[in-house]
């Protein structure tokens, strides 16, 4: 007799095989003690998507992920820039350990084509982290480029205004950044598989 | 003797088939019934000089015939033991054809004219030895023999109704009853009498053309008849044992000279899918300048296959593959000055101690600046009011004539209302602000 499998237990059956094979981390540490204390798994959520809601730009928002940027890219993995508002600086990034040859900067035209890079990006095995500026998206769009992540084993670093905390989003991580005078204050504003509404003070070394 | 081993492919509606349409190639049998225009002949052959290619990484001995319907061989002998045994190969060979979409009979005997006669009998249509192809074709009705209709018509009056029966005669008989072409025709068939065939040589570039029976005009239409001419041209480079690393799509129009998209790879490429991938990138941002008439496939260049085993084994191999195919994927779409790197440059002047290099390129180390630097930086930089609050500085750069520019600048952090860190500096002949860095 035949056993009726749903797609879903298939699913399943498939990523138990692939843990089993080798474990790959849910979580990448962030180099915060402070902050992987607060975040599921202990650190950023691989597989998956974080936003990222500054309240302004030049508070610390990259330093808060240069760390975990660093570390991936020395294990081999490739960090993809998708349309950043700026040209990240070359002197800064090796400065903070981040080997220039894993970077990948990749320009677009349309908010329409930084998403369709970025979830070519985050398909890709090869590549450990995306980080993409759009100046919009919708829900749909978010859990697409959550699918990607978990299937490429890779963190969708998402920079999105302030405003967007009013509104939902089904990405595994939400956090809201403010200036703080010893570096940032973090607010977790959504956890999927831990607490959110805390605020901690994380020591990111601006300049 | 050993006359080699040949497998057969007929192609009983070649000319239709290979008339490529945007719909299923099904579809495109029954409408171009109404092209009298269109000229068949040459159709199918460069539809089968294509098939040819195809065929080619299978064999290095193949032959075609189009006159009396359209034939394929190829010599089986030196390939057998690579593909796993014959039947493993007829099924390689009969899921390419079929998802090339062309209809077909195959057939394997020890001679090339049984290969070609048992391709239509109904069932039993390979046998691997001379004794089993005599046995196999006595067995067959005399129709099936390509002989001429009269001596056809004359053995059927004779009484004649099986090959057996015409085998049994004295191959002199035969001869002088119906003409020296016909016995040495029987001799072949059955493989004792050697038949050569004009060996099909490998172009030594590749250019295949599609021609439609309706104008195209869509480039995402063009996608369907695309993936057949890439099949065929994955079959000519794994034939040749090559790859690519660039090939150029070029469109023949009505009234309106032919245009073309050249795509490029980052690495030497030869699987259809992946170049079926890259191509439909660059399909969907072109604008065509008119409807599409015809498809051409053009490639000039090859570099050794060897080069695609060589640098991928392993895990690094394999991510470094994964890599190169999300690299052309970005710069086929977005465009290849789109997708860079970075790199440093010795140079003391900020917005001249960086470049943009290819992605992946690996540079010679220049020095990192040791005062720190921001991650961000404002490309050319932008003039502001002098800031209120200065958090640390002055670092002085200084550019003499020899840069180009006699200027000296003392930077600064400074912080914005919003808490923002800014990276500014001011430039002392001016006395001018600069707002140049983000320490974000």
């Amino acid at each position: 007799m035949s056993t009726p499998v749903t797609l879903e237990q298939l699913a399943r059956l498939c990523r138990d095989a692939e843990g089993s094979r080798g474990p790959r981390p849910a979580a990448a540490p962030s180099g915060f003690a402070e902050l992987d204390a607060r975040l599921p798994g202990g650190g950023w959520p691989v597989g998956a998507i974080a936003e990222l809601m500054s309240d302004a730009p030049g508070i610390g928002e990259l330093s808060l992920i240069v760390p975990v940027l660093s570390r991936l890219a020395r294990a081999g993995r490739h960090i993809a820039w998708i349309a950043p508002p700026y040209l990240p600086y070359a002197p800064a990034l090796a400065q903070r350990g981040l080997p220039l040859e894993r970077v990948l900067l990749i320009q677009t035209r349309s908010l329409q084509e930084s998403l369709w890079a970025m979830e070519q990006a985050l398909r890709c095995p090869a590549v450990g982290v995306v980080l993409g500026w759009p100046a919009y998206i919708v829900d749909r769009n978010v859990r697409r480029l959550q699918l990607a992540a978990a299937a490429g084993g890779s963190l969708g670093i998402l920079y999105r205004p302030p405003e967007a905390a009013r509104e939902s989003s089904p990405a595994a991580l939400r956090l809201r950044l403010h200036a703080a005078p010893d570096g940032l204050a973090v607010e977790i504003h959504k956890s999927r598989g831990g607490r959110a509404g805390m605020t901690l003070r994380v020591g990111v070394a601006v300049a | 003797m050993s006359a080699g081993l040949w497998l057969c492919i007929r192609l009983p509606r070649l000319a239709h088939e290979a008339l490529a349409t945007t719909a299923h190639p099904a579809a495109a049998a029954g409408r171009s019934a109404d092209h009298a225009a269109i000229d068949h002949a040459a159709i199918q052959q460069s539809a089968m000089e294509r098939l040819a290619a195809w065929a080619y990484q299978w064999s290095s001995l193949v032959s075609y015939r189009l006159a009396d319907g359209p034939l394929l061989w190829l010599e089986l002998g030196a390939s057998r033991a690579l593909f796993g045994g014959y039947g493993a190969l007829l099924a390689k060979l009969t899921a390419g054809l079929t998802q090339l979409g062309y209809s077909h009979a195959c057939a394997l005997a020890p001679s090339p004219a049984g290969a070609a006669l048992l391709t239509q009998a109904g069932e039993q249509r390979c046998v691997t030895t001379l004794p089993q192809l005599r046995l196999r074709l006595e067995m067959l009705p005399l129709a099936l023999l390509a002989l001429p209709p009269e001596v056809l018509a004359a053995l059927h009056s004779a009484g004649l109704r099986r090959i057996g029966q015409l085998l049994a005669l004295p191959a002199v008989a035969i001869a002088r009853r119906f003409g020296p072409a016909a016995s040495l025709y029987l001799q072949r068939l059955c493989g004792t009498v050697s038949d050569p065939r004009p060996a099909w040589r490998m172009p030594a570039v590749y250019r295949a053309r599609f021609e439609f029976d309706a104008e195209v005009r869509a480039a995402t239409a063009l996608l369907f008849p695309l993936r057949r001419l890439l099949l065929e041209f994955q079959g000519y480079l794994r034939g040749r044992d090559c790859a690519v690393l660039r090939f150029t799509l070029q469109f023949e129009h009505y009234r309106h000279p032919d245009s073309a998209i050249t795509i490029g790879m980052s690495a030497p490429a030869r699987d259809a899918a992946q170049l079926l991938l890259l191509a439909r990138e660059r399909l969907q941002a072109l604008e065509l300048p008119a409807p599409v008439s015809a498809l051409r496939l053009q490639a000039l260049e090859f570099t050794a296959a060897s080069v695609l085993q060589e640098d991928f084994f392993g895990n690094d191999a394999q991510q470094l593959q994964q890599l190169q195919l999300l690299l052309d994927r970005l710069q086929a779409r977005l465009g290849d000055q789109q997708v860079r790197g970075l790199a440093l440059e010795a140079d003391h002047r900020p917005e001249h101690s960086w470049r943009f290099v290819t992605p992946q390129q690996s540079t010679a180390v220049a020095d990192i600046p040791a005062a720190a630097r921001p991650c961000m930086l404002l490309q050319p930089p932008r003039r502001i009011e002098p800031p209120a609050l200065l958090l640390s500085g002055p670092e002085r750069i200084e550019s003499g004539w020899w840069d180009g520019g006699d200027a000296t600048r003392d930077y600064y952090v400074a912080r914005a209302g919003d808490g923002a860190q800014l990276w500014v500096f001011q430039d002392l002949a001016q006395g001018d602000w600069y707002l140049q860095g983000l320490w974000t």
